[in-house]
């Protein structure tokens, strides 16, 4: 069996989407599972990288899309990545019914924002002829921050349990559980504490870069 | 007061399937003295968002990159109305169309965090921001990507403020006369967001 993770995030391996993916990549691993990963903003920019991508989906029994929150959507890269795969699939009839799963992370603290995302990816799925097998949808992603998950402490322990569950059933052939789903859009901290500590972060790296005084600045009204 | 429109086209290379809607947009706009700019965003250096942030720790408001990104978030703060048009892909914008929103997303934002309905989102940076128009090109009718279209406008709708928004679907197949008549009804409810004549 064949895992291919495709990350989203333009932050490539610094980012959440990594994090996450990567480690549902390491528990695969364990159950035997060969792997593969890719970074959607390294591949898109060459016909080589491209070709690189299709074969990766073309040979995968799983495929796996960890992708951040761009404006309720896929960052623009990973819907380019989708057309392009869409069409080199058209016209290559009779390919495996690859499973595929979505793994879609937010700045929001509700996990919800994530909906219209993994809605997307779920058609791409049908669209491409793939067995959709389900997406889990993280809030609060900033409270990652790119970190592999093995360093963030108890903070993401149900994130973890999700993305064991979702290992042993990809792994068996089966789609998420409900609970691997329920597991990952469990809030990482209360609201009221993500809001407090977002709000003084903005102040903080705006403070570093020396522009907490204009942080309100309105360039194309004033 | 003259009405400023600004139309995002996400057509992509190769692909003509906007084009009448586009003209029918146009000419229901022009007719009724409104100003319209089309940006082709195919035809516009517009590079990917890298998820920086610098639009709001470093030069606040305008993204770090500079290319034509900037200017569509300049004509974009400055309208009334947004119009997105796209071919749906999976339910959601193009390729073309997304970029050009990932770009100027943030910069119509702060960072702070506000809650609208009881749900997160971030402030404004502008009051008022422009009103919101999703109009999706499929090739036939197909229920759940036009849901999934019509609830991501909205969304976008929420995220960026919009005092009002509206989406509409319309197919290739369809007869341009529906899509005028359309086009019409779904300006006319903008007309009441704004109280100016169509």
């Amino acid at each position: 069996m064949f895992a291919a993770l495709i990350i989203g995030s333009p932050k490539g391996p610094n980012s959440t989407s990594n994090a996450l993916g990567t480690y549902l990549l390491e528990r695969l691993k364990e159950k035997g599972v060969s792997t593969n990963k890719i970074y959607i903003q390294q591949v898109l920019t060459s016909e080589q990288g491209m070709n690189t991508l299709f074969r990766s989906v073309g040979e995968a029994d799983i495929i796996i899309l960890a992708s951040p929150l761009y404006a309720d959507s896929h960052h623009s890269g990973v819907i380019a990545a989708m057309e392009l795969i869409h069409r080199d699939l058209k016209n290559k009839p009779g390919i495996k019914k690859q499973m595929m799963v979505a793994i879609s992370n937010s700045g929001f603290p509700e996990s919800s924002h994530n909906d219209p995302s993994l809605a997307i990816s779920r058609r791409f799925a049908l669209e491409c002829g793939f067995e959709w097998a389900g997406g889990l949808a993280l809030g609060g992603g900033e409270s990652i921050g790119g970190r592999p998950l093995e360093e963030a402490g108890g903070l993401v322990r149900n994130v973890k349990k999700s993305l064991e569950l979702a290992a042993g059933a990809l792994a068996r052939g089966e789609k998420l559980p409900e609970e691997a789903i329920r597991l990952m859009a469990i809030p990482l901290v209360p609201k009221w504490l993500y809001l407090l500590i977002g709000n003084i972060g903005w102040l903080w790296r705006a403070k570093k870069q020396g522009c907490r005084e204009r942080l309100n600045r309105r360039p194309y009204r004033d | 007061m003259e009405m400023k429109t600004l139309i995002l086209n996400g057509e992509r290379k190769d692909e003509s399937v906007l084009s009448s809607v586009h003209e029918i947009i146009v000419d229901t706009l022009s007719l009724n003295g409104w100003h319209a700019e089309t940006i082709i965003l195919r035809e516009k250096k517009i590079a990917r968002c890298t998820g920086c942030f610098g639009c709001w720790t470093k030069t606040p408001g305008a993204c770090v990159i500079d290319d034509f990104g900037r200017e569509v978030a300049r004509k974009a703060a400055q309208s009334d109305l947004i119009i997105y048009l796209t071919p749906i892909t999976f339910g959601g914008y193009s390729s073309e169309l997304k970029k050009a929103v990932d770009r100027f997303a943030c910069p119509m934002l702060l960072p702070f965090f506000t809650k609208i309905d009881g749900e997160v989102h971030h402030k404004a940076r502008y009051k008022p921001l422009p009103c919101l128009i999703g109009i999706g090109v499929l090739p036939c009718h197909e229920e759940e990507t036009e849901r999934i279209f019509t609830k991501l406008v909205e969304k976008n709708a929420i995220n960026l403020h919009s005092p009002a928004s509206q989406s509409a679907v319309y197919y290739s197949s369809q007869n341009p006369e529906q899509i005028r008549g359309g086009v019409r009804s779904l300006l006319g409810n903008v007309r009441e967001w704004v109280c100016l004549p169509l």
